[in-house]
């Protein structure tokens, strides 16, 4: 394993390789893109977990913490989406080098959208998508992110409760906002609110896709929403493996929590 | 609503519950009176949100963000009759 800084546009980017620990034919690179603000810590350990385990079955796993998150440079008030879509793009021309071999992305939930948004730019210099619990809908998944300051204020009565109609008037108006310890920048807003995976779906070539979901029962089907947008994916060509296995929301978890099922559905797709 | 339909609800909303806190089996257990926010420590901020999203997901309905108060989140019960209400809009 091998930490080190990745040189971005905006600032300097914390990474950790896993260089694979056996041989692979062909050789394959995956650099992986996390979900946004505190689903990013509270999924650190399983994304630490799946990237050794992939390591093992010989792929080059590259993990990074985009511009202003985690223990990269920057403040997360000065991220933007064009930032990370360039830190990731970086990412995978490193990891294009050090792995002599073809790079795919792999994302978790905003990350997922990421990955897709970053592929959609340049389909065949992508080798594959790993997509966990991807999110669809930016602009819900903002929703849900301002809720979180709502959330926050739950107990409190009285004319001055907020909704996120007004926070988003007050994004609009240029307002940086301060969202459960994160500030939350207008454009990045704006950026997260635009993104829609469904727009991706005629951009991404023929790119074999991995879909995983974790359901909390057994055999569960992939959400509703999902499961239109894979059929899209196989509509256009892709060659697509798609199933929900059962496991919890761990990148919401208050304690650290592991989806076992998903590490092994992940591990039994690069075997 | 029926005392069936009823049942389905709160049944529908455990499922729920049981995605968003980590609790497995404990909520197999819930009733009616079951105290949530402000009952359960794993019922933070970020937990509310998932269990907004979730209900709206199962039960395809949109929550008001005005909605979102300690009184609806209080018990069981208490999140029960507002889904009942928001279901027989």
């Amino acid at each position: 394993m091998e930490v080190f800084f990745l040189e971005g546009s905006q600032g300097r980017l914390f990474s950790i390789y896993h260089p694979a620990v056996r041989a692979r034919r062909p050789r394959l690179g995956l650099v992986y893109a996390p979900p946004f603000a505190e689903e990013m810590n509270r999924a650190r350990r399983m994304a630490a977990l799946q990237a050794r385990r992939l390591a093992e079955l010989g792929v080059d796993v590259l993990l990074l913490d985009p511009f202003g998150t985690g223990d990269s440079a920057g403040d997360f008030g000065d991220a933007r989406w064009e930032t990370w879509s360039d830190d990731i793009a970086r990412a995978v021309a490193w990891l294009s080098e050090r792995t002599d071999g073809q790079v795919g992305l792999w994302g978790l939930r905003l990350g997922a959208l990421l990955a897709a948004d970053v592929a959609a730019a340049d389909p065949d210099r992508i080798a594959c998508l790993v997509l966990w619990q991807p999110v669809l809908s930016g602009d819900r998944h903002l929703t849900q992110f301002l809720r979180l300051r709502l959330a926050a204020a739950m107990d409190k009565e009285g004319p001055d409760r907020e909704t996120t109609k007004e926070l988003r008037e007050r994004l609009s108006r240029g307002e940086t906002l301060e969202i459960a310890g994160y500030r939350l920048a207008p454009a990045l807003a704006d950026s997260i609110a635009s993104l829609q995976f469904q727009s991706h779906v005629h951009r991404l070539g023929r790119l074999p896709i991995i879909w995983l979901e974790v359901a909390s029962e057994e055999g569960a089907a992939l959400a509703d929403a999902s499961q239109g947008i894979v059929s899209a994916l196989e509509r256009q060509g892709h060659r697509l493996t798609a199933k929900a296995v059962s496991g919890e929301a761990f990148w919401a978890a208050q304690e650290i929590t592991l989806a076992p099922y998903l590490l092994q559905a992940t591990d039994d797709l690069f075997r | 609503m029926t005392v069936v339909e009823r049942m389905t609800v709160i049944e529908r909303l455990k499922r729920v519950l049981r995605e968003t806190l980590q609790l497995g089996d404990q909520v197999n257990a819930f009733d009616e009176s079951t105290g949530l926010f402000g009952s359960i420590p794993e019922f933070d901020s970020m937990a509310v949100v998932n269990v907004v999203s979730g209900l709206e997901e199962q039960f395809d309905i949109e929550i008001d963000d005005d909605d979102i108060t300690a009184e609806i989140f209080e018990t069981v019960g208490a999140l029960t009759h507002y889904i009942q209400g928001k279901l027989a809009d």
